[in-house]
């Protein structure tokens, strides 16, 4: 099949294209379990295979996508004719930061596969979830497991030749309740990154019934709190929100394809312009921000991306000054040429694609924080006059170019004089996104850093859905609207 | 190719009888067409076509299946995964109810929503009628953006307790224009939804974005105060709401689950502004109908609300099978909701620009990324995007910068209504995350709620 495909790629590069890839997948497999309230609602499990074909002629892109092996001559000849088509309109002829030619193979750490471990294991799983879950004042409980597994080879007219097998793990714990006034409430555990692998081995067992009895009790403490005051506070956010405050304010506000205006008919734009690398005060000097897609155990790390560049750690936000954004091959030429200047040296290698029947687009890796130095979660309590810790998602939207948010978390917690006082309910918080990260007072340290995983992160048209993670301390903000 | 689709399951379902095993096969082919433009450009210009064939197995109160993208040719494969959902289904945990297979009483074929003008469009035809609409719009600040999306749908099912196959086929477009200006960071927008390729009309996409484009390049934008404003929605922004308060009001197994801001006792009960009905109408070609549902329950018009009283909740089958409901024909991929138009006679955004005015209107298009903060209570939160115009009551018209909108869909379609257009259009809420799956909502052009409050404004775009 690679001597096919080779062969296919140079027939293109003889008909005038400048550059061809072929992402074949052999195989991508899901297996998935939903067990809600005891009913073992979803037991699924899917498996697809096919190839998607990326051709770049007279500056345009055509790209084409089949499951349907057979006929390789017409996949390939209808990626051309839109890319033909497509060079009819172009106003930035697409240029490819130069790379190196590549043969290597990836594959993500995992121990135990998880499409090897038995369906009767991974019930019986969600059945001492679902029993740990089973508490009075909870009216909805779910426990869920969803395994990834898929091959992907890559091979593109420079030479390259990459092999990729990544295998993913995701599980998570869901508790609701309803409050005196018949308001609904949610806790969630979505387990952070531990250890060094993805595998079966990540489903701890003893792990999960701690935090299944964590989820509850604190479900409990919120469906009995007061509502949240509308009210100027300190917001102390942990992991579980800092993730998605990261991740919807930084991450996607720094994807080059959003900056230049690629993304602007559907998932919007960014605040941010080319003139900002390097002057840009994003945040206070406490942000350290970064893409890291070397992390050994979460899903944004794929060894090599879609455009066949390695995997990198890039300071995005050094000391509160913006320095570099999330970007693959076409952008960084893109970007330089209309700034005329330098401001990026390469692609850094996050160009992926959801399936082989998608074209790669900028998508975050792991966009990290890096860990402070103002102790633990409770010395940032301590040192905390007036506040509100929060944590969990519980909805999240945000301007079209990333500039404001409104977010709404699970729990909330009211701080007073440096220790905690009483739960509130329904808690929200809202702001500014330059000005919110200038408001950053204090990061947590090492302690407090943990990596969570984002499992269905949305962009592109056609629409595409990407696993990634996101390393973060303890953080607080001074001044924020909470309550609305 | 119905004929090979048809005969394909059939020839599954045999294989299944034969096992003695009892399934349900659900295929779904689509042949799709993106064109994407960006800084004035084809950004990138695809298809795909892909069939999936997904199993479900079931034996006695335990289900289970099985999904693959296949070809039509490749049927040991789709064999083995009938093999595969029948061997996952001995190893799960029965159900605390009774999950129904799916049996249609004959067959249902509906190839009458299928315009191939439509789904075969070439790519030159799809870059005219981009060329005609912007032709002379763009400048070096204002670029296109936009997407022109079109393609052939095709959903089949079959059963085990049943010879008769379900076929629905269907073509579909979604166009959707930008022009944004590179420095200063403003969009505005025109969108088109079309079943048949006649739907498509480039003079109307044009003249809304001429209109806004004129505000756009010489008005001031401005910060506009906090407070509450007589805000007049457009069609966009209008069917995402309808959309949410489709998902977190009418859906029964939602409610049970607490997640619904109506309750049982809501039924019969004046709930929302006399002047809003809300149905799900598959006779209406624009919404991509389907007219049977995938348990073979016939689909007929369904009233949600009528003149502001809440009629009915909707029950998806094995919702319905757990709550021991009813089923109320809405397994399906996408129901065909359509609100009423009113009395307000507005065509056009200029017939809007040009109507006198009591009071200050903020006319916000488009909501962007709205999301449920509290869904017991129906508040959802969202942006204004996409072409905002703040109408003076001294007729002049101010560019507002984008603003957030914090508010029960309660409020939003109750008693605070001054009035709807008459005139109603199909809006496009397809998404292509997974398989394609054409959507769109029959809206009004237009919808006028009064004292809503903005409840965070931008210093700048």
């Amino acid at each position: 099949m690679i001597d096919q495909i080779k062969q296919q790629i140079e027939r293109l590069r003889a008909r005038g294209a400048t550059y061809v890839d072929t992402r074949w997948y052999p195989y991508e497999e899901t297996n998935s379990l939903l067990m809600w309230n005891g009913n073992l609602k979803d037991t699924s499990s899917s498996r697809e295979s096919g190839i998607g074909v990326r051709v770049l002629y007279k500056g345009a892109w055509g790209f084409s996508a089949s499951s349907d092996l057979s006929n390789l001559n017409a996949l390939y000849d209808k990626a051309f004719d839109n890319a033909r088509v497509a060079a009819e309109r172009v106003t930035f002829p697409v240029r490819l930061a130069e790379k190196e030619s590549i043969e290597a193979k990836f594959e993500s750490p995992s121990r135990i596969n998880p499409f090897e471990v038995t369906l009767a294991d991974k019930v019986a799983f969600l059945r001492e979830m679902d029993r740990l879950l089973d508490q009075p004042g909870v009216t909805q409980r779910v426990s869920k497991l969803d395994f990834r597994r898929k091959q992907i080879i890559f091979v593109d007219s420079e030479g390259s030749q990459i092999e990729k097998v990544i295998t993913d793990v995701f599980a998570g714990l869901e508790v609701n309740g309803l409050d005196s006034e018949g308001g609904m409430h949610e806790r969630k555990f979505n387990p952070p990154r531990r250890g060094d692998s993805r595998g079966w081995e990540t489903i701890d067992l003893r792990y999960f019934s701690e935090n299944a009895e964590r989820i509850v009790r604190e479900l409990k403490e919120t469906l009995q709190a007061e509502r949240c005051p509308v009210d100027d506070r300190s917001v102390i956010l942990l992991p579980g929100i800092m993730y998605l405050q990261t991740h919807e304010t930084i991450g996607h506000a720094l994807e080059l394809d959003r900056i230049l205006g690629y993304e602007l008919a559907f998932a919007g734009g960014s605040f941010v312009t080319l003139n900002d690398f390097g002057k840009l005060r994003y945040g206070s000097e406490k942000l350290t921000a970064r893409a890291d897609a070397t992390l050994l155990n979460t899903p944004g790390s794929f060894g090599y991306d879609d455009d066949g560049v390695p995997a990198q750690d890039n300071l995005l936000i050094d000391k509160g000054i913006l320095v570099g954004a999330i970007s693959g091959r076409q952008m960084v030429e893109e970007a330089n040429a209309k700034a005329r200047r330098a401001i990026f040296n390469g692609s850094s290698g996050a160009n992926r694609a959801t399936a082989f029947y998608r074209v790669p687009i900028e998508r975050m890796t792991n966009i990290n924080i890096d860990p402070g130095n103002d102790g633990t979660l409770e010395d940032i309590i301590r040192n905390t006059e007036k506040g509100i810790l929060l944590d969990g998602d519980r909805s999240w939207s945000i301007g079209s170019n990333r500039e404001q948010f409104h977010f709404g978390t699970e729990a909330g917690w009211l701080v007073e004089d440096g220790r905690i006082t009483r739960p509130v309910k329904n808690a929200t918080y809202k702001g500014a996104t330059v000005p919110f990260w200038n408001s950053l007072s204090a990061v947590g340290d090492r302690s407090t850093w943990e990596v969570c995983y984002v499992a269905n992160c949305g962009k592109g048209q056609p629409n595409q859905i990407m696993q990634l993670g996101h390393g973060v301390p303890v953080c607080r903000f001074d001044n924020v609207r909470i309550g609305e | 190719m119905r004929e090979k689709i048809l005969q394909t399951l059939n020839e599954l379902r045999i294989y299944a009888l034969d096992k003695g095993v009892e399934v349900s096969l659900y295929f779904h082919e689509e042949d799709s067409y993106l064109m994407r433009f960006a800084n004035s450009a084809i950004s990138l210009n695809t298809n795909e076509h892909l069939i999936r064939l997904e199993v479900t197995a079931f034996e006695g109160n335990k289900r289970a299946s099985y999904a693959m993208i296949t070809d039509l040719d490749k049927v040991n494969d789709m064999k083995q995964g009938i093999d595969t959902a029948c061997e996952m289904v001995k190893h799960v945990m029965p159900l605390s109810y009774s999950p129904t297979v799916p049996v249609y009483q004959s067959p249902f074929i509906d190839e009458g929503n299928f315009d191939p003008e439509l789904a075969q469009m070439s790519n030159e035809e799809k870059l005219g009628f981009f060329n005609q609409v912007v032709n002379g719009l763009e400048t070096e600040e204002i670029k296109l953006s936009g997407i022109f999306s079109c393609g052939a749908n095709t959903v089949a099912a079959v059963s085990t307790r049943s010879a008769h196959p379900f076929f629905v086929t269907t073509s579909d477009a979604q166009v959707s224009i930008v022009l944004a200006h590179s420095a200063l960071k403003w969009e505005v927008q025109s969108e088109q939804s079309a079943q048949r390729k006649t739907d498509l009309d480039a003079a109307e996409l044009r003249a809304e974005l001429v209109t806004l484009l004129h505000h756009y390049t010489h008005d001031t934008p401005q910060q506009i105060p906090l407070g509450r404003y007589d805000i007049v929605f457009g069609a966009a922004a209008i069917a995402d709401m309808l959309n949410f308060t489709s998902f977190i009001g009418f859906n029964g197994g939602l409610m049970k689950r607490g997640y619904s801001c109506l309750k049982e006792e809501n039924i019969g009960q004046k709930v929302f502004s006399e002047q809003f009905t809300f149905v799900d109408d598959p006779s209406r070609r624009e919404t991509f109908p389907f007219r049977c549902d995938l348990y073979g329950i016939p689909r007929d018009r369904f009233p949600l609300v009528e003149n502001g009283v809440f009629k009915a909740f909707t029950w998806y089958q094995d919702d319905a099978d757990e709550f021991s409901q009813s089923p109320t024909g809405h397994t399906v991929p996408h129901h065909s909701l359509c609100m009423a138009g009113g009395t307000q006679h507005l065509n056009t955004l200029g017939d809007l620009l040009k109507q006198s005015r009591e009071s200050d209107i903020l006319y916000i298009p488009f909501l962007h990324y709205m999301n449920i903060v509290n869904p017991s209570k129906g508040i959802i939160t969202g942006s204004s995007r996409f072409g905002a115009l703040l109408l003076k009551k001294d007729g002049s018209i101010v560019v507002p910068y984008n603003v957030r909108l914090t508010q029960s869909l309660l409020d939003v379609f109750g008693d605070k209504i001054e009035w709807i257009a008459q005139d109603t259009l199909p809006y496009n809420t397809s998404t292509s995350y997974g398989a394609r799956n054409p959507t769109s909502i029959l809206v009004p052009r237009f919808m006028r709620v009064n004292d809503l409050e903005i409840s965070l404004s931008n210093s700048s775009y």
